[in-house]
């Protein structure tokens, strides 16, 4: 796959805070290739969950433009932004976030029921056989480790098989191995499918994994290198 | 989404939710708003046919159309083609004699249909064993009451002549449906078949017979029959239905039926207060949820389509369980009452069911649908920023679905638009006075703050920290007692004005007719008998015939006919002193110096509807003379009260020229029968009128309906119950995490403990002074519109409420909050 699927142009976020405005995002503007991996680093506080969350379209910039798989998201409203993202795109967070009321086979099923796939539940349960836990199809989150939700979140986040998808801190709530085998598991699927990744993490080791790293410090873009 | 996996996805959300103990509260409080309506519904459906049912048999038909003349036989084949049965009775007086006796009669022809409801009572020795009577009298007999007996100076089996007709007298009436307690009727009852009456050749033009069309049949038909004929009645004309018939059992029931549907409403709006609190949890509780199924790509619409479904369900099933619940209710009732109510009695109508599913639907749209439609808004960014929560819903939306769902619901249990709005608009008015009421008395309370320990000061800055949350809590809280308490009074109150209406040794005979040189010895008689009697009145009949100069016709307004109390003979009294529930409303009791002054005390109504006044002048006409007299005083009347009671009352020594006979009511135990047969026999003159039957009727009735008061009040308490949980339950989360924290922090479990028990003790203690303010003034209202009765500020209230709401919502709230403690900090910690 080639070409761009993400641009971002002059984005800048401020939000109203007592009275006076604080800007968390500013002047950022960088494209993404199909296919390409991308980490996004930096300190606590640099704004780099708000920028996975305009890039993902969760949340619109105050000023600048994005544009995700060819559309505008300013030009979008916001069920047409939750139609974008339900064809287009695909979630892993630090909280693992699966609905506690659903099993985790129908957790994967959620997205390709939403999108309205006949066969959500062959689909899904391949998937939970790719990501290793067909033996834990019929247990609900609770009932699973930490490591264990966020493989099922993985296999969430690939079951519509999405153009792009976003983790913030996939692994910063695992313990080194864990998070090296959940690494290990996202890249392998992501080869596998093409897919665009865009990450925000603290680990090093995970930033180092993929092609390119855009460092965020105080709401700008300071550094964006490219891994040989 | 397509639409069958929307629907299994929100079946299985459903499902977990259930299992996860997440809807508890909404469905319980759900059961128990549409429980407590329908079993209300089906209880008063079936009370009213019975007692309908038992007020027919004392009139002897459904209906009764009175008419001095033959009626269009149109009306007699429209009650025919709505399949009405019926039949005629002539009722008119005429002499009747035995021997060289004569003596005046009220003849009662009747067909052989007679009664269509209930039964003849009959004995065959004067006061003898009762039974019901097979049919009527066949022609050639004559059924009469014991009283006559001696008057004529003869016994059962005699002959007595009515005009050119012998009948032979076979039985004697112990009660005759359709005369209970008619005073009018002086003259000892003559019971004949309709056949004789043209053999008897009585009847000539200018009789003074009246003709009464007696009708029964199915509800819906009667209904039908009455607005058809309404419309067409002329003013001589007299339409008697089963209420109307009975004045005393009809306000009591009119009452209870009130009383029962404010219960119901009392115990909707508190349930619904807990749903909508119940909803408010869930819906918080479904923020994550509906964020990240915004994130995943659902739309708004979406959402919606997950969550109204669901909704739908719950309604459906919550409702459906509450109608059997209150079906079930109900039949529990009516088993513990089967001492009490008729050997048959009409099953419950589809109607309450279908009611209450509808009760159900409206309540949950109305107190849950706002924050599920929340649901909607929650932004997708939450899946990042968890604090994120979507827009607050604005109050008006919550009031006003709120406020639309119980108007519609008191909409039809009033009937009245007019009525509901202003009741509801009040309410509100006062609500919104009261919350600020509230949002004060918080303000208020930081006094409280100086020299409360570290514990107290805890749980009391929760209270301090958010007022408007406070005043929330406090509003919820004291709605539920206020409701509690409102429920409760009234229904002390209308106890004891039916006890009191009926006491235990309450007057079960009239004696009319005493004459004046008897008064004396019939006085020591009762007490030589040991019979309690009220005092004895003297009769005088008068005709009104003026006000102020003005022929008194003129005065009424077209078709009135002053309540029965113009246009036929009046009984006037004299007395010098006022009946113990009779009071002055105007003007002033007499003295012994008014005594022979042409004075009056006059009925309140009456003199309204004569347009009189004190000092006006009414006119009176006896036989040849008349006489003016002056109103001194107006008066209210217990007209149900059986005493005697009078329209207009003299002083001592004004009416002594007129010819007066005597009369009272009295109490006659079953064991003195014997002391009113010796009665009977030593004044034969004396007209004694029974009144056990009715009376009996009555308090049956009326335990009846106490005993469905009681009842309903057990739902209006567990509505209130529900209420305290869900408010206990919408906090949980919040203190769950606060109290984990502050436990990480070094707080022990005691001060936890004691600072939770501080914020509820005052809680409820407010409430409690918000409930007593709200109380009094609904309960003036209710009071003074609904009930008509009498109303007293009600000082205990503001004693006892305060004290029981710190007790039930302290202890509650020291219960709802025990798992803040039980369970480890870290496991809240991680788990929220
Ligand atoms: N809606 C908002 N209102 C106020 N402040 C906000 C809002 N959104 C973000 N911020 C602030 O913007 C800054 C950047 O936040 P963001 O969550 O993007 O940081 P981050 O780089 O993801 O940090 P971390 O590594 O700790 O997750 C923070 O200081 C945050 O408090
Ligand atoms: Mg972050």
């Amino acid at each position: 796959m080639t070409g761009t699927i993400v641009t971002a142009e002059a984005v800048g976020k401020q939000v109203d805070i007592h009275g006076g405005s604080l800007t968390i995002l500013q002047d950022v503007s960088f494209t993404v290739a199909a296919g390409e991996s991308l980490a996004i680093v930096g300190v606590s506080g640099s704004g780099k969950s708000t920028l996975i969350g305009l890039l993902a379209g969760l949340d619109l910039p105050s000023s600048g433009r994005i544009t995700l798989a060819g559309e505008e998201l300013n030009a979008l409203d916001e069920d047409g932004r939750a139609r974008l993202r339900g064809q287009k795109v695909g979630f892993v967070f630090q909280t693992f976030q699966l609905l506690p009321g659903l099993t985790a086979l129908e957790n994967v099923m959620l997205p390709l029921e939403l999108a309205g796939h006949a066969d959500a539940a062959a689909r899904a349960g391949q998937l939970m056989q790719r990501v290793g836990l067909e033996q834990r199809l019929d247990h609900y989150p609770k009932q699973l480790s930490g490591g264990e939700q966020q493989r099922v979140a993985i296999a969430r986040a690939f079951a519509t098989h999405p153009a792009v998808l976003f983790a913030d801190e996939p692994t910063g709530n695992l313990d080194a191995r864990t998070g090296g085998r959940i690494i290990d598991l996202l890249f392998e699927l992501n080869a596998e499918q093409g897919t665009t990744l865009i990450l925000v993490t603290h680990d090093d080791k995970l930033a180092g994994r993929c092609g390119r790293r855009l460092h965020l410090d105080a709401g700008r873009v300071v550094a964006d290198e490219q891994s040989q | 989404m397509h639409t069958p996996h929307r629907f299994r996805l929100a079946w299985r959300l459903l499902l977990r939710d259930w299992r996860a103990g997440e809807l508890r509260i909404l469905f319980a409080a759900l059961v128990i708003a549409v429980g407590a309506t329908s079993a209300i519904g089906f209880f008063t459906d079936r009370l009213q046919q019975a007692m309908a049912g038992q007020s027919a048999e004392l009139l002897g038909a459904d209906l009764i159309l009175q008419s001095p003349r033959p009626v269009a036989a149109a009306w007699i084949a429209q009650a025919e083609s709505l399949g009405l049965r019926r039949d005629e009775v002539l009722t008119f007086p005429s002499m009747v004699m035995h021997g060289p006796g004569m003596q005046l009669a009220g003849i009662k022809a009747v067909g052989a249909h007679y009664p269509l409801r209930g039964a003849l009572r009959i004995s065959d020795t004067p006061y003898g064993e009762e039974r019901n009577a097979e049919g009527s009298p066949p022609p050639g007999e004559a059924w009469v009451e014991a009283r006559l007996l001696p008057l004529l100076d003869m016994a059962v089996g005699d002959s007595l002549s009515l005009g050119d007709r012998e009948l032979k007298v076979t039985r004697l009436i112990a009660f005759e449906p359709g005369n209970g307690g008619n005073l009018a009727a002086l003259a000892p009852r003559v019971l004949i078949s309709r056949a004789d009456v043209e053999a008897a050749g009585i009847l000539g033009p200018g009789s003074r017979v009246t003709l009464h069309y007696l009708f029964a049949g199915e509800a819906d038909a009667l209904v039908r029959y009455k607005a058809w004929l309404t419309p067409q009645l002329e003013p001589s004309h007299r339409l008697i239905d089963v209420r109307e018939g009975r004045p005393t059992v009809g306000a009591a029931l009119e009452r209870a039926e009130r009383y029962l549907g404010l219960a119901s409403l009392a115990a909707v709006l508190l349930a619904g207060v807990a749903i909508a609190m119940g909803a408010r949890r869930y819906s918080e509780r479904h923020f994550d949820v509906s964020a990240m199924l915004r994130c995943l790509g659902a739309s708004q619409g979406d959402i919606l389509a997950l969550y109204l479904p669901q909704l739908l369900l719950l309604g459906l099933l919550g409702s459906g369980l509450g109608v059997v619940l209150g079906a079930a209710a109900q039949g529990g009732l009516f088993l513990l009452l089967q001492e009490l109510l008729p050997a048959r009695l009409p099953p419950p109508g589809p109607l309450p069911a279908l009611l209450g599913l509808l009760t159900g639907l409206v309540v949950l749209a109305g107190f849950a649908l706002p924050p599920i439609l929340r649901l909607r808004q929650v932004p997708a960014l939450r899946v990042l920023r968890r604090e994120l929560t979507p827009l607050p819903l604005r109050a008006w939306l919550v009031y006003g679905a709120a406020l639309g769902a119980m108007t519609l619901l008191m909409g039809r249990y009033t009937g009245s638009a007019t009525l509901t709005l202003s009741v509801l608009g009040g309410a509100a008015a006062a609500l919104l006075l009261l919350a600020v009421l509230a949002w004060l008395l918080l303000r208020a309370s930081r006094g409280l703050r100086h020299g409360a320990g570290v514990a107290w000061r805890y749980g009391l800055n929760n209270l301090w920290r958010r007022p408007w949350s406070g005043a929330g809590q406090i509003l919820a809280f004291g709605l539920t007692l206020m409701a509690m308490a409102l429920i409760a009074l009234l229904r002390n109150d209308l106890l004891s004005t039916w006890q009191s209406q009926l006491p235990e040794r309450a007057p079960n005979h009239f004696v009319v007719n005493v004459l004046p040189d008897e008064v004396a010895r019939f006085e020591e008689f009762l007490r030589r008998q040991n019979i309690e009697s009220a005092q004895l009145y003297p009769l005088v009949r008068g005709r009104l015939s003026a006000v102020n100069g003005v022929p008194v016709e003129q005065v009424l307004a077209p078709g009135d006919d002053g309540g029965g109390a113009v246009n036929r003979e009046l009984n006037l009294t004299w007395s010098d002193t006022l009946q113990e529930d009779n009071a002055i409303v105007a003007g002033r009791w007499w003295t012994a110096q008014d005594a022979g002054q042409p004075l009056i005390s006059l009925e309140a109504k009456l003199a309204e509807r004569l347009g009189a006044g004190l000092g006006d002048t009414l006119r009176f006409t006896f036989g040849g003379s008349e006489l003016e007299a002056q109103v001194a005083s107006l008066r209210t009347v217990k007209w149900d009260s059986f005493r005697p009671n009078f329209f207009v009352i003299f002083p001592p020594g004004v009416l002594d020229a007129q010819p007066a006979t005597w009369m009272t009511s009295l109490y006659a135990a079953p064991s003195q029968r014997a002391a009113m047969a010796q009665m009977a026999r030593d004044f034969p003159a004396v007209t004694v009128i029974d009144l056990e039957r009715l009376m009996a009727q009555v308090r049956r009735i009326m335990e009846q309906v106490t005993l469905a008061v009681e009842y309903v009040l057990i739902f209006v308490l567990l509505a209130g119950f529900a209420v305290l949980y869900a408010a206990l339950q919408a906090s949980l989360d919040e203190r769950l995490y606060e109290g984990a924290l502050l436990r990480t922090l070094g707080a022990s479990r005691y001060q936890l403990r004691a600072g939770h028990l501080a914020e509820y003790a005052l809680l409820g203690a407010l409430a409690g002074v918000f409930a007593a303010a709200g109380s009094e003034l609904i309960a003036w209202q209710l009071y003074t519109r609904v009930f008509q009765l009498e109303y007293a500020f009600k000082w205990p209230l503001w004693l006892l409420l305060p004290p029981i709401g710190a007790l039930l919502i302290g202890a509650a709230g020291y219960w709802g909050t025990r798992r803040v403690v039980q369970r480890s900090p870290l496991v809240v910690l991680r788990t929220l």
